[in-house]
């Protein structure tokens, strides 16, 4: 409301205080509670869930667009420039290049890492330029890390893999 | 390999299960909570009238919203009459219920305020709007000043 000319009076003082927990445990004011019980199920689809398969399998699986040739991985069913239907998975070898990195001091919840990670989007060879995955690497120093570095994958034992992305521990720098 | 060949066994596809933790408290704040109060206790009904204008907010305000005075506390009947309504035959789940209720909007005697509630002892063919409804409380033993201290209202 546009105060303008008109005469308004405030209350000269707010009513109230805050609330102790107390005032709520002994029940000093009325409330109202709920603890919905909140459960989803989140698909990975079609193409993910190939291309999960394939880790386990120690393969990195793509798709080729037979439009415009593209590899892409992570795969999807659709080309998403050409808007046709993608019908042609191709293996991908498990080496690739940083294309860009980034260090991290601090876990999920903000707690200092005791070791700082390093993620990086590594473009895998065998896909089309600048495609790749997000991942960890491993067994180098973050200040010896580069845009351009080689990295070849570094699986879990066949027995311990599960169809998920930490299948790949981490992507180690290749020699030389 | 190609993408004719879905994957049609759904345990082959793969997802992620997913729980949402959420536990709140809304609190009635300061005319609410007068108001639960003396519907608890008393099984009164408050209103709020603005000092200045007159207005009478309900449920009750601790302010006027027009002019930003004090309010004071009235009491009011209960009684109002239907100006909305809906007949719901299915619960929220979807489920069909036994006997459908009827949900309306009441405007307040004595007030320029509305509450949304259920309406009882009255068949869905025989609501109409403008039809007097009067309260009906739980026993004051029963009661913990929530909304649900009212049970429904039913014809006056």
């Amino acid at each position: 409301m546009a105060v303008g000319k008109r005469d308004i009076s405030c209350p000269p003082y707010v009513k109230g205080r805050e609330i102790e927990l107390e005032d709520l445990k002994e029940k000093k004011v009325t409330y109202v509670e709920d603890h919905p019980d909140i459960r989803y199920s989140f698909t990975a689809g079609q193409a993910i869930s190939k291309f999960l398969k394939g880790l386990k399998e120690g393969k990195i699986l793509g798709v080729k667009c037979n439009k415009c040739g593209r590899v892409m991985v992570p795969p999807r069913e659709f080309c998403e420039l050409c808007f046709k239907p993608i019908n042609e998975w191709v293996e991908l070898k498990d080496t690739g290049v940083v294309e860009t990195f980034s260090i991290s001091y601090i876990d999920p919840d903000a707690r200092p890492l005791e070791e700082p990670e390093i993620v990086a989007v590594i473009a895998i060879d065998g896909a089309s330029p600048h495609m790749g995955i997000l991942h960890k690497l491993g067994e180098v120093d973050p200040e010896k890390v580069y845009i351009g570095m080689r990295v070849k994958a570094v699986w879990k034992p066949e027995e311990e893999r599960e169809g998920a992305i930490t299948d790949i521990k981490y992507w180690k720098p290749i020699e030389g | 390999m190609v993408f004719t060949e879905k994957i049609i066994d759904p345990r082959e596809l793969r997802h992620v299960e997913g729980k949402i933790e959420l536990y709140w408290i809304y609190t009635s704040g300061e005319a609410g909570d007068y108001f639960f109060k003396k519907l608890r206790d008393e099984g009164k009904f408050t209103a709020a009238k603005c000092k200045k204008c007159g207005y009478i907010f309900f449920p009750p305000r601790i302010y006027c919203e027009f002019d930003f005075s004090e309010t004071e506390y009235v009491e009011v009947s209960g009684e109002g009459c239907v100006t909305a309504y809906a007949v719901a035959y299915y619960d929220k789940n979807g489920e069909k219920l036994e006997k459908p209720e009827i949900y309306a909007l009441i405007e307040m005697d004595g007030t320029n305020g509305r509450i949304i509630h259920l309406l009882g002892e009255v068949e869905p063919e025989d609501v109409c709007i403008g039809m007097k409804v009067k309260p009906v409380l739980k026993p004051k033993e029963e009661r913990e000043g929530k909304i649900t201290d009212i049970l429904y209202f039913k014809p006056a």
